[in-house]
């Protein structure tokens, strides 16, 4: 799985990014929205974990352009301070999910695979509905 | 009957036609991604049950929390039910057009609920004290606001000052961008762990500390400081003090939580505002605040900033006796020097009781030792120095000057209505001020014990009851604040002095003693508000107790008895009552409760049984759940496609169990219209399968001598044990599997029941749900089997749940093998407690039936599958 991890806070990276190279994907890291929007435009990402406080372009703004850029990239959203407003518009603009820190890793992975699986499958059901049934 | 029978043969023979290629592999990949948002769904659907159960455990009252715990609860089942309702949508795509519509009107009132936001009507960041009154306690604080009503409505002497407002604080907060720092930061906090909670305290506090000024702030503070200072035509330190809202209020006195600094210098203005705002935060205040469920929010710091007055003599006046409501005297604390020295609580000093009864007369007077005093530095602050040898065993202040603070606190008594805690100080030119009143809080005393014979000599008596009650528990001398972490559950608080900073502990402190102190000070205070039984400036205490003894302490008599002394506490057992139940967050939590638990929605045969009907997120989520088992079932079908479609369950013979593979729930691709056991690969359902089979029933009705398999053939193929209301699925059982998740829909009998489990692995995640309702008895019997099923589940820890005649069965974060043999139990269950509600009013048979279960689970189901864990079932 190519994953982004967009926080400014650089322990909460570190600690997390360690967690899921040990498990054999790959991490990329991210400060700042407008870093990580880059990224997102240049790598071909399955998931971004997404801090909604961010210095500069903010969470719901970095999620918006994300998803308009790679539509297919599956984003969730995480945030120090849950506010059912916030949550509902992320969901509303294509987050695949909104977490509130802190929570465990293995919740945060789970979520993360099922993310993947939902790129996945979408990936491969876009091939066959577009693929001209003669070229099946 | 014929077209019963024309239809179940039917369904035996039926052919599917066979789709081309090209349409299989987008119907394959349709159904794989079905099954993905099915997934979804139900995980979406378990994190709402589990938040839901929280917040109900939460409301039954034990738990302290704040506001960043309901904001959590109630945005992460927000998302989850947006997440079932989006994942329906692809499963059914525009058929349940009402679902987001209901989702927004109950997400709408929610959000009120939460963000409530009114805004304070005031622009000026500074006001006089003399423009103050009673009713401006929203904008200067109750503190404030009660000074300026008292100056200005009874002409009592208070020192001249002025109000920084509340309006300054929030811009103060608005201009530094802090507020969501804060909720930040406190979000990841418990009420309970208060190593964590020192850390965010000083993290808040340092962000607080150094953020920017307010501009206009400093300049109106200023202007007005220089007024002051025209006045007296002299150069004026003043005392800055708190008076955040909500503080100073009958049930929350807040007494002592926040920082207040004396005797300061113009100059050093801007730096002392920010450490009383940060000392909003501090651990006491944040552990009081969430102990009380005040919301951060709601408290907007507001400070008074008054002319020091550098006292001989002051101290704590109560109109009334705190701590034995028929007592009307009026007690006066004084100590040499600033009353700081009887609100901490930190020596000894004198208590005067006057009458209330016209003359005035002094009733009472112990003069204590003083040994300290504190007065104004020189520069900034104030310092402790000892008091002269011949002026400490000297009354403090003389009986007219006793006598005229008796009658300016009546009159404020009077002027309220209500008994007063009044600080007071004495001037180097003997003029009295006022510098606080608020409302006193009396607490009954209980009566005098009889005496008890058989019991010891106390091993200490003497002192002042703080506040009333008896407790027992081992002794706990604290010295430092370091040991407010590990201070136990339930242990008895010994300090040498009564100081606000043990505060934090009243929620875990059965009883507190110390050496120093009245029932005047702020800890006192404090914990009468949690009736935390509390002795008082009882000597010899820190030499005579030894930590980790236990004790027994009477606070009425002042008496401390060793061991746990039955005869004291059964006589005398003080009442707890829970801060949290009438606090703001308690009633925000209830009412955002009732738009989310409250389940309406039972029965899926109903009429009511629709979207628009759905009332909370609950019956949302329910109705979701419902309808997408039905979808996954339907699709194959609908689609003429066999992979997807359910087959029979042939096990010996056909039986009436139609299955549906999810993913990976059969060993291999099955094409024709049956499976057999041994090509079901679902962990979940061959476990339940196994407890299915386990044991013959036999009875009733009683066995016929053909063995399990005529039984079991005959309650799934007779039409007539099918009950009265019919649904597209009340003449079979259903399940849908994948390797890890099984679904169950059965009709065995009369009664219905579901069960839903996943056993991935992922421990976080799995789950067993089940539930059971209905049968042929009458009501009365139904309720009784429902019971006996609960009584069966609940010694096999599973978490159960009645209303009227359905159970409702959960467990989650349990290991793969707990999970596989409950199961068992569950598949056991669904044979051997059908037509079991027909012998419900006999209570012979019904111990017989419950003896015979619980030995045949724990011989035949638990016994096997021995772990150490499940020893006690054994």
């Amino acid at each position: 799985m190519k994953i982004l991890l967009v926080d400014d806070e650089e322990l909460f990276r570190i600690a997390v990014a360690k967690q899921l190279a040990v498990r054999g994907h790959t991490v990329h890291e991210a400060g700042t929205g407008e870093e990580g929007l880059a990224m997102a435009c240049d790598l071909s990402l399955d998931v971004v974990l997404l801090d909604m406080r961010l210095p500069g372009m903010n969470g719901t703004a970095t999620l918006k352009e994300m998803k308009r850029v790679s539509p297919l990239t599956e984003i969730i959203m995480l945030t120090g301070h849950a506010t059912v407003k916030a949550a509902m518009e992320a969901i509303n603009m294509g987050a695949f999910d909104y977490m509130t820190k802190p929570m465990g890793i293995n919740e945060l992975i789970y979520k993360m695979e099922d993310a993947y699986t939902k790129k996945r499958l979408t990936k491969q059901q876009l091939k066959v509905t577009t693929t001209p049934v003669n070229n099946r | 009957m014929m077209n019963l029978i024309k239809k179940t043969l039917g369904r035996l023979f039926k052919t599917y036609p066979i789709p081309n290629p090209s349409n299989a592999e987008e119907l394959r990949l349709n159904f794989k991604s079905r099954y993905h948002h099915f997934k979804l769904l139900l995980n979406a659907n378990n994190r709402c049950l589990e938040e839901m159960a929280e917040m109900e455990q939460a409301l039954k009252g034990d738990k302290t929390f704040g506001m960043s715990f309901v904001r959590t609860c109630c945005t992460a089942i927000s998302v989850n039910v947006l997440t079932m309702i989006n994942n329906m949508e692809h499963l059914a795509p525009d058929k349940y057009p009402d679902l987001g519509p209901r989702f927004d009107a109950i997400r709408t009132q929610l959000d009120h609920l939460l963000h409530p936001k009114a805004r304070i009507q005031e622009e000026r960041l500074v006001i006089p004290f003399d423009k103050i009154n009673q009713e401006m306690a929203n904008v200067v604080g109750g503190k404030m606001a009660k000074l300026g009503e008292i100056k200005n409505q009874l002409d009592i002497n208070v020192p001249q000052g002025f109000v920084i407002t509340a309006t300054a604080y929030e811009r103060f907060i608005h201009l530094n961008d802090l507020q969501d720092e804060i909720d930040t930061i406190t979000q990841a906090s418990g009420a309970d762990d208060l190593k964590q909670l020192d850390i965010i305290s000083a993290q808040i506090q340092q962000k607080i500390i150094t953020a920017a000024m307010l501009d206009g702030l400093e300049t109106a503070v200023h202007k007005n400081w220089d007024l002051l200072e025209q006045n007296v035509n002299r150069p004026l330190q003043l005392a800055i003090r708190s008076s955040a809202l909500c503080e100073d209020s009958l049930e929350s006195s807040f007494a002592g939580q926040y920082r207040s600094e004396l005797n300061v210098d113009q100059e050093n203005f801007a730096q002392v505002y920010k450490e009383v705002v940060a000392s909003k935060y501090s651990v006491q205040a944040m552990t009081y605040r969430l102990n009380k469920g005040f919301r951060d929010e709601d408290i907007a710091m507001c400070i008074g900033c008054m002319e020091m007055i550098d006292a001989v003599a002051g101290g704590v006046i109560y109109t009334r006796n705190p701590v034995n409501a028929d007592d009307d005297s009026v007690f006066i604390n004084s100590a040499w020097g600033l009353p700081k020295l009887v609100v901490d609580g930190s020596d000894s000093f004198d208590l005067l009781a006057v009458s209330r009864k016209q003359p005035f007369t002094i009733t009472r007077r112990d003069i204590g030792e003083k040994t300290i005093r504190y007065r104004c530095s020189h520069g900034d602050g104030i310092e402790k120095v000892p008091v002269p040898e011949n002026d400490r065993t000297q009354p403090s202040i003389d009986d007219n000057t006793a006598l005229e603070l008796a009658r300016i606190s009546l009159a404020i008594e009077d002027y309220y209505t209500i008994p007063q805690d009044i600080e007071w100080a004495l001037s180097q030119e003997g003029r009295l001020y006022i510098l606080q009143c608020r409302p006193l809080q009396q607490k009954k005393r209980t009566a005098p014990a009889p005496d008890l014979p058989g019991l010891d000599k106390p091993l200490l008596s003497g002192g002042i009851t703080a506040s009333p009650g008896t407790a027992t528990g081992p002794v706990y001398r604290a010295t430092r604040d370091a040991d407010i972490l590990w201070f136990p559950e339930n242990a008895i608080l010994l300090v040498d002095q009564a100081r606000p900073r043990w505060a934090p502990l009243l929620n875990r402190a059965a009883g507190i003693i110390s050496e120093h102190g009245g029932f005047a000070g702020h800890l006192a205070n404090v914990a009468r508000e949690f009736s935390v039984p509390a002795i008082m400036n009882i000597q010899g205490a820190i030499e005579t107790l030894e930590p980790g003894d236990v004790i027994t302490m009477d606070a009425d008599t002042c008496s401390v008895y060793k061991g746990e002394q039955p005869a004291i506490l059964a006589k005398k057992q003080p009442a707890r009552p829970s801060p949290m139940k009438q606090s703001t967050v308690f009633r925000l939590l209830e009412q955002a409760c009732d738009l989310i638990v409250p389940l309406n929605l039972i029965d899926p045969d109903a009429t009511g049984f629709r979207p628009g009907s759905c009332k909370t997120f609950h019956d949302i989520t329910r109705f979701i759940h419902e309808r997408s088992v039905h979808e996954m079932f339907n699709f194959g079908a609908t689609n003429n496609f066999p992979e997807h479609s359910s087959k029979q369950l042939h096990y010996h013979v056909p039986l009436n169990w139609w299955i549906l593979n999810l993913d990976d729930g059969f060993t291999k691709t099955m094409t024709g219209p049956y499976v057999r056991l041994n090509n079901i690969a679902s962990h979940p359902m061959l476990a339940f399968w196994e407890g299915f089979i386990l044991v013959p029933w036999d009875g009733p009705p009683p066995v016929d001598g053909r063995g399990l398999m005529s039984v079991m053939f005959r309650s799934t193929m007779n039409p007539s044990l099918v009950p009265g209301v019919r649904s597209k699925y009340a003449d079979k059982n259903y399940f849908m599997i994948s390797k890890h998740y099984c679904s169950l829909n059965s009709r065995l009998g009369y009664h219905f029941s579901t069960m839903e489990a996943l056993v991935s692995g992922r421990a976080e995640e799995d789950y067993i749900s089940f539930q059971f309702k209905g049968g042929a008895a009458d009501y009365d019997r139904r309720l009784k089997r429902v019971h006996f099923i609960k009584e069966i589940l609940e010694t096999y820890d599973f978490t159960v749940t009645v209303r009227e005649d359905t159970l409702t069965a959960r467990m989650e974060g349990q290991g793969t093998e707990v999970l596989k043999t409950r199961l068992m139990i569950l598949g056991y269950l669904s044979l051997h407690t059908r037509q079991i509600d027909m012998i419900m009013s006999n209570s012979r048979r019904v111990g017989f039936y419950r003896e015979k279960i619980g030995n045949d689970i724990d011989e035949k189901i638990i016994k096997p599958h021995f772990n150490k864990e499940e020893e006690h079932h054994g």
